[in-house]
């Protein structure tokens, strides 16, 4: 898939919580040979329904057909592409690095430029959290790597139309 | 009213005015088989040989009446073995609910005995499932299940239920009246126009019509927009009966196995207008030079169909009867005269038929031939998969919707016994003759017991060539005549066979034979089996090679 007409777009699918409603979106996916880049569930304010923002690799076709093919499931009851600059579009990180005497300064240092939280600070490790787009956590993780990065967590992206 | 859930199911089914259903009992559905029992003076059931049976009967129930087909299986092996069933009916959206047992809810996800994940597995072959787990929610959740079933594009939905659930009281109340089902707005008016505008703009249009058509009951309102437009139409394996095929302007059918006349026409039409069709790989050949020389209307109840296997150029998306109805509204009268002309001069010029290896020898032509003025062109014919299914479409002269019970999509070898089962209780006043090879006819030939335990009067047509056929012509053309385990001639004897299942049997071994053993199997009111012999080397032709254009069907090979 390095089509040069390869694009990421953003889903956001609106699903009544029926049991295996994620199953269903994933086995969509899975059977039409769609690519999830990444997917975030959660309850909405009406606990009868979940968000889900799904990142899909494809191009316009693709993402339509994603589209229209999601719209037929039952238990779905509105499906939107997202455009990126007419959202907000956020990922979280928690990273856990490894913390000498030499590295915590310069490991606070790297945190105070991004506003990136300090959550744990043990012994031997460091457990830092960012909020951010995909652009900015790539390039906090990249500075933290001479560090020696024990652990990444990273959800996927959350994205709300303005 | 406190009933059973085994009793609410009843009623629901009563409520849809389901009178058959089909299916096998087991232990997960004792309650429903008890209630069965009760209310048998109102619901039939048939109980085939295999729930594969059941689930294609329930199909070929659906697709010929266009009701929605009903089938019921046990927890575990029940419940898979009506998978295939399933698929075939969700490849070819045919309204069907399927009705599983399960374990006890206590007993669910344990691993017991005969439990399965049923709406698991059938989940990519649904266009819904549900397990209930509270008998309070039974009777919205089969209501349901048969809406979605029936309205927009159908398809089948499963409901699975614990056996306990099917045991427990519930206070029932009865729905006064049905909803009526939600149509489709028409597209706006502007789009409607848009389509009237490429249409009289056209010089050379030619009309291509598919399952919807039928699924839409659009057939009368096709006839006049064809006539108004005054464009040729082909159909496509799903559509035979969809157009009356002895109308003067139907070319026949287009795809892999089409005719040359709709190849001749697809060649060199101006407008291209699809109703009620998805554009399969067996009708496109090859995708890519699919409609490169020609503009696409597509007419279709599914929006994901619209650019999906290829690009369209305007998609006005809506029941296909209502969207036909409203352009005959709108469509001035054209008037193609040369273009009708050449279009139905290719199709005299090049009939589909086959040559007879010598005098004697049985061609499928011929039998269509006879079977056709036999039953003046008025019987249903369910078919198997493979060389005889394409001789069925292309020889009978289908002239009614619902008279073509055939599996385009899945492609089910086994489908047509059960099929015609399901055909013929729906259709008790119709012949229901069942087309097969050899090799689909083994695949479910116990259902011939079926139809002799309630004497169900369906013919068992067997072409018989001793081989796997289509795939043995596919070995001819593309692997240098290597017969791989296509030669099947385990020395079956059909006469004994059917004689054992109580089914009376007729050979044609030559060509003298055909019209005397097809006269008295259709005079007998019986179930009856023919073996008809014919060479293991008739092809299925014209035939679009693989990775060739639609456009350029062979003729000999």
């Amino acid at each position: 898939m390095n089509d040069q007409n390869e694009k990421e777009y953003i889903l956001s699918v609106l699903a009544r919580n029926s049991p295996g409603v994620l199953l269903r979106i994933a086995g969509l996916f899975s059977r039409r040979c769609y690519n999830i880049l990444s997917i975030v569930a959660a309850q909405t304010e009406n606990t009868a329904f979940s968000r889900i923002l799904i990142v899909v690799a494809g191009d316009d076709r693709i993402a339509r057909q994603v589209e229209k093919q999601l719209e037929k499931l039952v238990d779905i009851e509105e499906v939107s592409i997202l455009k990126k600059d007419k959202a907000v579009v956020r990922e979280h990180l928690l990273i856990k690095v490894e913390r000498t005497v030499q590295n915590s300064e310069k490991l606070i240092g790297i945190a105070g430029v991004f506003h990136a939280g300090i959550l744990d600070v043990s012994d031997n490790t460091m457990i830092l959290e960012l909020t951010g787009d995909a652009d900015t956590i790539n390039s906090f993780i990249k500075l933290c790597e001479p560090y020696h990065i024990i652990e990444i967590l990273r959800t996927g992206s959350m994205a709300m139309g303005k | 009213m406190k009933l059973t859930g085994a009793q609410i199911i009843m009623e629901c089914l009563l409520e849809q005015k389901v009178d058959t259903v089909f299916g096998y009992p087991g232990g997960a559905v004792l309650n429903i088989y008890d209630a069965l029992y009760e209310y048998r003076d109102r619901i039939r059931h048939i109980e085939t040989a295999h729930e594969q049976g059941a689930a294609h009967a329930a199909d070929g129930y659906a697709r010929s009446s266009g009701k929605t087909g009903v089938c019921i299986a046990t927890s575990g092996p029940g419940a898979t073995n009506l998978v295939t069933g399933i698929a075939t009916a969700y490849m070819d959206s045919v309204p069907m609910v399927a009705i599983t047992g399960n374990v006890n809810l206590g007993l669910l996800g344990l691993d017991s005995f005969q439990e399965v994940d049923i709406t698991g597995i059938t989940m990519p072959v649904t266009k819904h499932n549900f397990i209930v787990k509270h008998v309070e929610k039974l009777a919205d959740t089969l209501r349901q299940a048969f809406a979605i079933a029936g309205s927009g594009r159908p398809g089948p939905v499963l409901v699975d239920i614990p056996k306990d659930v099917t045991a427990q009281l519930c206070e029932f109340s009865p729905l006064e009246k049905l909803p009526a089902r939600a149509e489709l707005p028409l597209p706006a008016e502007e789009k409607l126009e848009r389509a009237v505008k490429m249409l009289s703009e056209s010089r050379r249009p030619f009309v291509y019509a598919g399952g919807g058509v039928i699924a839409s009951g659009a057939s009368a309102e096709l006839k006049r927009f064809a006539e108004k437009l005054d464009a040729p139409v082909s159909c496509s394996l799903m559509c035979q009966g969809g157009f009356d095929q002895a109308d003067p302007r139907y070319l026949g059918m287009l795809g892999m196995h089409g005719s040359l006349a709709s190849a001749a026409a697809l060649k060199s039409c101006d407008l291209f207008v699809a109703v009620g069709t998805r554009f399969s790989d067996r009708v496109t050949c090859n995708a890519e030079k699919f409609g490169r020389n020609f503009p696409i209307l597509q007419i279709d109840i599914d929006p994901a169909e619209f650019n999906k296997n290829v690009t369209v150029d305007f998609g006005l998306r809506g029941d296909a009867r209502r969207i036909l109805h409203a352009l005959n509204q709108r469509m001035e009268g054209g008037g193609h005269r040369e273009w009708m002309e050449r279009a139905l001069s290719s199709k005299k010029r090049d009939p589909v038929s086959q040559q007879p290896e010598n005098e004697e020898a049985v061609t499928p032509h011929e039998v269509f031939g006879v079977l056709n003025r036999l039953t003046r062109s008025r019987a249903i014919l369910s078919t198997e998969v493979g060389q005889h299914q394409m001789w069925a479409a292309q020889f009978y002269t289908f002239k009614k919707p619902r008279t073509f019970i055939s599996s385009g999509g899945l492609g089910t070898m086994g489908f047509g016994l059960g099929a015609a089962i399901g055909a013929k209780m729906a259709n008790p006043g119709k012949k229901v003759i069942n087309i097969a090879g050899d090799g689909s006819f083994h695949m479910n030939c116990a259902e011939l017991a079926t139809l002799s335990r309630y004497c169900i009067p369906v013919i068992e047509l067997v072409f018989n060539n001793s081989t796997l056929g289509m795939v043995r012509q596919w070995q001819k053309l593309f692997y240098s005549g290597r017969f791989s385990e296509t030669d099947i001639d385990g020395g079956t004897d059909y006469t004994m066979l059917a004689g054992a299942f109580g089914v009376q049997a007729f050979t044609i071994s030559e060509k003298s034979e055909i019209e005397p053993v097809l006269k008295k199997a259709l005079g007998l009111n019986r179930p009856v089996l023919i073996n008809c012999l014919i060479g293991k080397d008739v092809n299925v032709l014209p035939m679009v090679p693989a990775g060739a254009s639609v456009e350029d069907p062979i003729l000999e090979m």
